[in-house]
């Protein structure tokens, strides 16, 4: 049970021992932008994405002792969301199976695309979405830890409970169909939808 | 300096992917010096992630809702009553049990049987049921959001049928069926070599405390219960231990997080 300082977010993060009942969690509070991110690329969706991630501060409370001190805050965070959602989707499988005749909106409409981009950086950025969205959640996953977030690949067996050559192998997988998928929208035949 | 190889195709994700150590990378770059091909490949995942994060990085900016930032900051909110509500269940259990000691004692003795164990319950109910090839349940899965709402007021309690297909097992259907006191809520299911397995639901009036998982064995029966606030739960089946565990993980985890849902509902 060492005390630690606050000092830890860059170099791995740590919860106290024993967190006040009300206070502000600096550590959670900055994990919290790349949450959001990781929570938006599970769900599609801005809303969901926001629930998500309050789902799994909730799980991430009542657990937090079985954070171990010294460890990746944010890979922890990880962790739980991954297992929230895992359990959330295999719940509403169903339900989304009967619920999507009425979704008339086209792929990626919940991402919200970010305001800033330019006109042609927006067609890009969307062309990006879709193709993350069009991976299956196992390699979404793995690409967005990997490429984005950067975690070492042990780190992202880990988060999702998978052993390293799963991890190699989605990886894998998944940058070979984005490229594919790039390969398809740069040919000029490409039908405008 | 190339003795490391050939490269693997791990090699080229790690190298591009910065995790390798620097005298591994040395030689990879090397080798790549070498090899157009693979270098081309390498190009083409560092121009990848390069793509990914610029369209993903600008939500990192965006301004937290009030709703995250609150929740990083306070756990989970507990009503004075939940707060309260372990001592008292405490407190209740010590008055009934000394109450039902002394004013039952004569009237268990003149029952001829005494209520049974949950976990006793959930393996007799198993075991009839199961074995009843024709009509094991009341309510088939083909309704199953009827037989979910059926059940749930009945036991007056939000019930869920879990799902247990990604363990091989689907929904066969469910049944109303006799408790200690109350009516209890069954739901069976079956895998494709027709082992079949169940879930009895329970609904305490008085909050109990929450368990571990339990683990019973009632005439060839295994069955693993536990008690979650308001309800006792308890899955059975004919099958190992280690098997019925796993199984009565998944269904822990997607009842939790139904309770999760539930519970954020204002």
């Amino acid at each position: 049970m060492s005390h630690r300082g606050a000092a830890g977010i860059a170099e791995g993060v740590w919860l106290p021992d024993k967190l006040p009942d009300a206070l502000p969690n600096p550590d959670l509070v900055a994990a919290l932008p790349r949450l959001r991110r990781y929570a938006r690329v599970l769900t599609g969706d801005v809303h969901r994405a926001d629930d998500l991630v309050q789902d799994t501060l909730a799980r991430a409370w009542e657990k937090r002792q079985l954070w171990q001190a010294g460890s990746d805050l944010r890979a922890w965070l990880f962790t739980i969301m991954h297992n929230v959602y895992v359990n959330q989707f295999s719940m509403r499988q169903r339900e989304y199976a009967q619920a999507s005749l009425d979704a008339d909106e086209g792929p990626a409409a919940g991402w919200e695309i970010p305001v800033r981009a330019t006109q042609s950086d927006r067609v890009e950025l969307a062309e990006v979405f879709e193709q993350i969205e069009r991976l299956p959640v196992a390699q979404r996953e793995v690409l967005i830890l990997a490429a984005v977030e950067e975690l070492r690949y042990e780190e992202i067996g880990d988060v999702l409970g998978v052993p390293i050559g799963t991890v190699m192998s989605r990886l894998s997988r998944a940058r070979e169909k984005l490229k594919r998928m790039n390969a398809d929208s740069a040919s000029p035949l490409k039908v405008v939808k | 300096m190339s003795v490391g190889l050939p490269l693997s195709e791990d090699d080229l994700h790690a190298f591009a992917d910065n995790q390798l150590p620097a005298e591994r990378a040395q030689e990879i770059a090397a080798v790549l010096a070498r090899e157009p091909a693979l270098a081309g490949r390498v190009a083409e995942i560092k121009r990848q992630n390069a793509l990914l994060r610029d369209a993903l990085d600008p939500w990192l900016a965006e301004a937290l809702p009030h709703k995250l930032l609150h929740a990083s900051s306070h756990p989970p909110a507990r009503s004075a009553w939940q707060r309260l509500r372990a001592p008292l269940a405490v407190a209740a259990t010590l008055v009934i049990g000394v109450a039902l000691g002394w004013y039952g004692r004569e009237e268990m003795l003149r029952r001829d049987g005494t209520p049974i164990s949950f976990s006793r319950q959930a393996a007799l109910t198993h075991a009839l049921y199961a074995a009843d090839v024709n009509r094991p349940v009341e309510m088939w899965a083909s309704d199953e959001q009827r037989l979910v709402t059926w059940l749930s007021k009945r036991i007056n309690f939000p019930l869920r049928a879990p799902d247990l297909n990604g363990l091989g097992y689907s929904l066969v259907g469910g049944r109303l069926v006799a408790g200690n006191e109350k009516p209890a809520a069954l739901f069976m299911y079956e895998n494709a070599d027709k082992q079949r397995i169940s879930l009895l639901v329970r609904r305490d009036d008085v909050a109990s405390h929450e368990t571990a998982f339990r683990y019973a064995r009632e005439d060839g029966v295994s069955v693993f219960y536990w008690i979650d606030d308001a309800c006792g739960y308890a899955i059975s089946g004919r099958v190992d231990k280690a098997q019925l565990l796993a199984i009565a993980r998944v269904v822990y985890g997607q009842l939790a997080a139904f309770e999760a849902a539930q519970s954020q509902r204002p």
